[in-house]
């Protein structure tokens, strides 16, 4: 049965789905119900752990410190509750924790616009903790998808045995559509790391061989480690090309947005084509030169000031045109007269 | 024969460890060992969490699952392992800059929710692993590489920080003292709850040379010296004292006795007092503070305002307030609180 549902609670419900069974947190705007219903959730269901933290730094850890101990564990928050959330996905990488992180972006830097919607966390989620590691991360645009890609997510982090991103935004986190939940079947991977208390391993943040043995000293050992996680990074992430393309035979243009602003501009399918990947990172690099050879204009069309769009460049090797959405301003008429610009001047 | 079957506890391959020769580490290390041992905890049923540092090394000498947090986050680490798996022991083995400084947010909240984990601390004053930098237990005046000229701050006391708030579980005893040590360790690990071992260890290599000592067991010597330990259950410790200090639960805070109603007097049975008289009554040399108000006397001693002060902004105390009550920006129910001590005579 329909039901109207915000994003919020499409994603906590496709956690539980997923088997989730622990939730850490810290209110942030615009991610604060996920928080509460996790609460709610686990008066109802005693196998169902909830922890409201002190700061996100704690809320971040005991996440990974549960998936650890045995269990499918996230968290949720927004723009400078990830950052504080940073060192803790850094220590996700390195102790190999399937574990999902959402992120419900608002404009910023630092506090910014708590209410207002952006997209600019991208760089964030790519290298906001020291060091090289491989995160994955989807971006959905309807509450119907919030709650596939959150099934999506947990999979890929049993899979890539790594704390996954699910990116949304301070709009989708409040959008309310009908959905189906219920009637949706997904896939669901068990969980695949054995729990604490079973052998002599030693989880740590300290550079180590495949044994959990530190090894500070030793830059074979490292490498071995990190190509083991690179690779099982990229497999997984092979397995969920995830996009949506209209095209449009007529157009010379391609347009390239995710999450609330490809809906926003998708009425503008009528004269342009549009490209929406859905696996933000790592970035679609072979389908997004296969599609935009047949195309003389690319271009993106996201809430921060060119993020995704250098993406863009780095991997088809071409300028392309920008339209950032800065300030939680989203507005159909303004992007329209951006984009007619942006292709009078032909840059 | 010494029992030495502790040593399934530990990752002896690994040996040998990290540490400088008359670290007091060691010691902690061997001592939580063998009384996880002697109440057969294993690696089936316990898990070991530490943070960063020269004692955040402890986890992965432990021959069982041991996680090894970023710095500052073990008691938080340790909290959701414990959450989400009751049925291990979990048992966090870090130091005073890990759990003081750069986890003290952690500190207060971990221990303010009470899970069941038992917590070493390898308190030895300094940043060892780093160098020798000052460090949030270091005792005022100590000179380290970040405090040339001595440490400015007051050192932060955890004893006085972790009592508090019951239930409470804090340990002080010394690498140096070590039956009182042992004796520690055990009672915390039994302890239902948060419980919190503060451990007087030295670090001779990059503290004790600088502050004048040349070997560890001069250090031992010094612990001596500054601290004596205290017998039986105690609510607090003070900061030279060796203990454990407890609480179940928090006292229960007895209602106070409040009046069902005020107790009538007669008005006429009340002593009369002229203004003269009432003068007398200014709250000076232990007499108490009486004001006249609409031709009854109160006795407002209590009144926080006219403490160690004669008057309250324009209200003179031994004075008939009458008129000056009328124009004040209270009303007068202000004075109604106060006992009845007599009348006015006119």
């Amino acid at each position: 049965m329909k039901k109207l549902l915000s994003g919020n609670e499409a994603i906590f419900k496709g956690a539980i789905r997923a088997g989730a069974r622990y939730f850490a947190g810290y209110p942030i705007t615009p991610s604060s119900e996920i928080l509460q219903q996790a609460s709610l959730y686990s008066e109802e269901n005693p196998e169902f752990r909830f922890l409201q933290a002190e700061d996100e730094i704690a809320a971040a850890i005991a996440t990974i410190s549960a998936s650890l101990a045995g269990v499918k564990s996230f968290t949720a928050t927004s723009g400078p509750g990830f950052t504080l959330m940073q060192e803790a996905l850094g220590w996700g990488h390195a102790v190999e924790a399937p574990c999902v992180f959402i992120n419900s972006m608002r404009v910023g830097p630092s506090t910014g616009m708590p209410t207002q919607p952006a997209q600019s966390d991208l760089f964030q989620v790519k290298g906001g903790s020291a060091g090289d590691y491989y995160p994955i991360a989807f971006y959905p645009n309807s509450v119907e998808e919030s709650f596939r890609l959150t099934i999506t997510a947990f999979n890929a982090a049993e899979e890539s045995l790594s704390p996954v991103i699910l990116l949304a935004d301070a709009f989708l986190s409040h959008l309310n559509e009908m959905a189906d939940l219920d009637g949706i079947e997904a896939e669901v991977v068990p969980r695949t790391k054995e729990p604490l208390g079973k052998g002599h391993r030693l989880f740590t943040g300290t550079a180590h061989d495949r044994m959990g043995n530190v090894k500070t000293n030793d830059p074979e050992a490292y490498r071995d480690w990190l190509n083991d996680l690179k690779e099982r990074h990229l497999t997984t992430a092979d397995k969920y090309p995830l996009y949506e393309y209209i095209p449009r035979k007529d157009s010379e243009t391609l347009l390239i947005a995710f999450g609330i602003t490809s809906r926003i501009i998708s009425s503008l399918k009528e004269r342009f084509s549009i490209f929406r990947p859905i696996r933000i990172y790592p970035v679609l690099e072979r389908e997004l030169k296969e599609i935009t050879e047949h195309y003389r204009h690319i271009i993106v069309i996201e809430g921060n000031d060119g993020q995704y769009a250098s993406w863009v460049e780095w991997a088809i090797g071409r300028k392309v045109m920008r339209v950032p959405c800065l300030g939680g301003g989203f507005k159909l008429q303004w992007i329209q007269s951006q984009i007619e610009e942006r292709l009078k001047e032909g840059k | 024969m010494i029992d030495r079957s502790y040593k399934e506890l530990l990752k002896l391959g690994r040996f040998p460890h990290t540490w400088c020769p008359g670290c007091g580490i060691g010691a902690v290390l061997k001592n939580v060992a063998m009384a996880m041992k002697e109440l057969g905890w294993n690696n089936q049923n316990t898990s070991v969490v530490s943070g960063i540092g020269c004692s955040g090394r402890m986890a992965g000498y432990m021959n069982l699952d041991a996680v090894h947090t970023p710095h500052g986050r073990a008691l938080t680490a340790a909290e959701a392992i414990k959450t989400v798996r009751p049925d291990l022991n979990v048992v966090v083995l870090s130091g005073d800059g890990d759990l003081g400084a750069i986890g003290g947010n952690h500190l207060l909240h971990t221990s303010r929710r009470n899970p069941n984990i038992t917590v070493f601390c390898n308190d030895n004053e300094i940043y060892g692993l780093t160098g020798g930098q000052a460090g949030p237990t270091t005792p005022k005046g100590t000179k380290t590489i970040t405090s040339p000229s001595g440490e400015h701050y007051q050192p932060l006391r955890l004893n006085r920080i972790l009592t508090t708030q019951a239930p409470y579980f804090y340990a002080r005893t010394t690498v140096y003292h070590l039956n009182h040590f042992k004796a520690c360790i055990q009672e915390a690990l039994l302890w239902k709850g948060f419980s919190f071992v503060d451990i007087i260890s030295d670090c001779i290599e990059l503290n004790g040379r600088r502050l004048g000592f040349k070997t560890a067991h001069q250090m031992f010597k010094w612990f001596d010296e500054r601290f004596h330990m205290v017998e039986g259950v105690r609510d607090h410790l003070k900061d030279d004292e060796l203990g454990i200090a407890k609480r179940e639960a928090e006292a229960e805070v007895k209602a106070e006795e409040v009046p069902m109603g005020k107790v009538e007097v007669k008005h006429e049975d009340l002593k009369t007092f002229t203004r003269e008289e009432l003068k007398h009554f200014d709250g000076t040399e232990g007499r108490p503070i009486y004001i006249g108000y609409k031709g009854e006397v109160y006795d407002i001693s209590a009144s926080p305002l006219f403490q160690g002060e004669k008057r309250m902004r324009c209200h003179m105390a031994g004075k008939d307030l009458t008129k000056e009550l009328d124009v004040a920006p209270h009303g007068e129910d202000l004075i109604f609180k106060f006992p009845v001590v007599g009348r006015l005579k006119e």
